[in-house]
């Protein structure tokens, strides 16, 4: 079957597992944005602390996502818990680290300034020193997302959902007819999922951003 | 910050991999084990797959760097410069693609098995690194240093060869270091069109129900990928022009 054929007669379950695909990687990145923010802000203030935790996720990363996912099947069996926890983690590095950056880079004189007119620690923070530090973070949500993309097509080993699926299936038909469609549809659905989003990113990016250091 | 988080990682890793490994290792063959469990856990059959593991990571390197270093020069020389863009381009594509797509469609295409069907795909996958840090890093060279090595006559290979390159190795090493990372990495997908490696124990583990084997494989392949980062680390440490340490 001619390649725009199948695509074509499979619209419905394409499109299906190309949402399943992406929201997994979505949902994955805010889940850790959310922890590594917290982590970033926990250790900015102290170098050593900022060493470990850029270290320890720096560790996790290295780590490849085949051996992590079989790792937690024992743990957590199968489909969408060792999923998710395994694209979490290896979103977790790109974000700790780029809060840190980012925070650290915050100009102190600003953060004395915010101080002077009487800003609490909490509204200096909040307010003043994430809202500097947001295009870094930003930037580092942006390349964890590429990087879940790939991840989260491994992970359809442990009956996660998504796009892996189809390479899987087509694997699995080695030698049969749509093989090769299956596991061609499910590459390229990845890459052309991960560039939208790319492009979310820059959207995302010029509407959050605060106007003062917007360029 | 991140001076320090390498110099911990350059003295934990290592210890904390090694006393992973050994008590896993210990644990696992101190046990009790079965008949599937025996045929997988021993020494002999570990160190085959290590060995294959390493051996395609080898592999990957080799073809990444006899591949990605002259293209990343030729990228930067005046006559080639207007295709850095296009090439950067496509390779950034190419990385965005599934590690594991790749694997699979160059299997199903080139409708064969063994080493080189896991092996090509892996270093293309892992090229990008190397690339991009090539051309980077002799682009951030200096122009004057270039001029003034033109100006005491050399000609233009030896300013690439005694002025560009050793400058640019300190970021060619870190390319190569994310390289040889994603190369480990991707080598435990290699079982799935059948390039052998720790993946296998994995699988086996999995399919067979045997949580001591997937968890053997498992910790042996993040082992060695974390072992082989940490001599990258040490490479990009030691190996860079005396001048920039």
């Amino acid at each position: 079957m001619p390649l725009w054929t199948y695509v074509t007669a499979r619209w419905q379950a394409l499109l299906m597992d190309s949402y399943l695909h992406a929201s997994a990687v979505v949902q994955a990145t805010v889940l850790a944005a959310l922890i590594g923010v917290g982590l970033g802000v926990a250790v900015y203030r102290s170098p050593l602390g900022s060493a470990v935790a850029t270290a320890l996720t720096s560790a996790i990363l290295t780590i490849p996502s085949f051996a992590l996912l079989g790792l937690l099947i024992p743990v957590l069996g199968l489909g969408v818990p060792p999923t998710m926890v395994a694209l979490v983690l290896y979103a977790l590095l790109p974000i700790v680290r780029n809060t840190v950056v980012g925070l650290n880079g915050v100009d102190r004189s600003v953060v004395d300034a915010a101080r002077g007119i009487g800003m609490s620690r909490l509204r200096v923070l909040t307010g003043v020193e994430l809202r500097l530090a947001w295009p870094a973070i930003l930037a580092g949500m942006r390349v964890s997302t590429q990087l879940l993309m790939g991840i989260a097509a491994i992970a359809a080993y442990v009956k996660g959902p998504g796009l892996g699926n189809l390479i899987f299936s087509g694997l699995s038909r080695v030698g049969s007819v749509n093989a090769v469609e299956l596991a061609l549809v499910g590459t390229v659905g990845v890459i052309v999922i991960a560039l939208l989003l790319d492009g979310a990113y820059v959207l995302v990016g010029r509407l959050t951003t605060s106007r003062g250091i917007r360029d | 910050m991140a001076d320090r988080a390498d110099r911990i990682r350059l003295f934990a890793q290592p210890v904390v991999v090694l006393a992973v490994v050994a008590g896993v290792l210990v644990w696992a063959t101190t046990r009790q084990l079965d008949d599937i469990e025996q045929r997988n856990i021993n020494f002999p059959t570990l160190l085959e797959l290590t060995w294959q593991h390493l051996l395609l990571a080898i592999a990957v390197t080799a073809v990444v760097v006899l591949v990605g270093v002259p293209l990343g020069i030729v990228l930067t020389r005046r006559w080639a410069r207007f295709a850095a863009p296009v090439v950067l381009t496509l390779a950034n594509i190419g990385q965005a693609a599934p590690a594991i797509g790749v694997l699979v469609l160059f299997f199903l295409v080139t409708a064969s098995t063994g080493f080189w069907v896991a092996a090509l795909p892996i270093a293309l996958y892992s090229l990008l690194p190397v690339l991009r840090n090539t051309i980077v890093g002799i682009r951030q060279v200096d122009p004057t240093l270039c001029e003034a090595g033109r100006g005491i006559g050399m000609s233009a290979s030896a300013v690439l060869r005694r002025i560009e390159l050793p400058l640019a190795v300190p970021l060619i090493l870190a390319g190569l270091r994310t390289s040889l990372v994603l190369a480990v990495g991707t080598a435990t997908l290699a079982f799935f069109v059948a390039g052998g490696g720790l993946g296998v124990l994995i699988d086996t583990g999995d399919k067979l129900a045997r949580y001591s084997v997937l968890v053997v494989g498992a910790v042996l392949a993040m082992a060695l990928a974390l072992l082989v980062d940490w001599l990258g680390g040490l490479a990009e440490e030691f190996l860079g022009p005396k001048g920039l340490r």
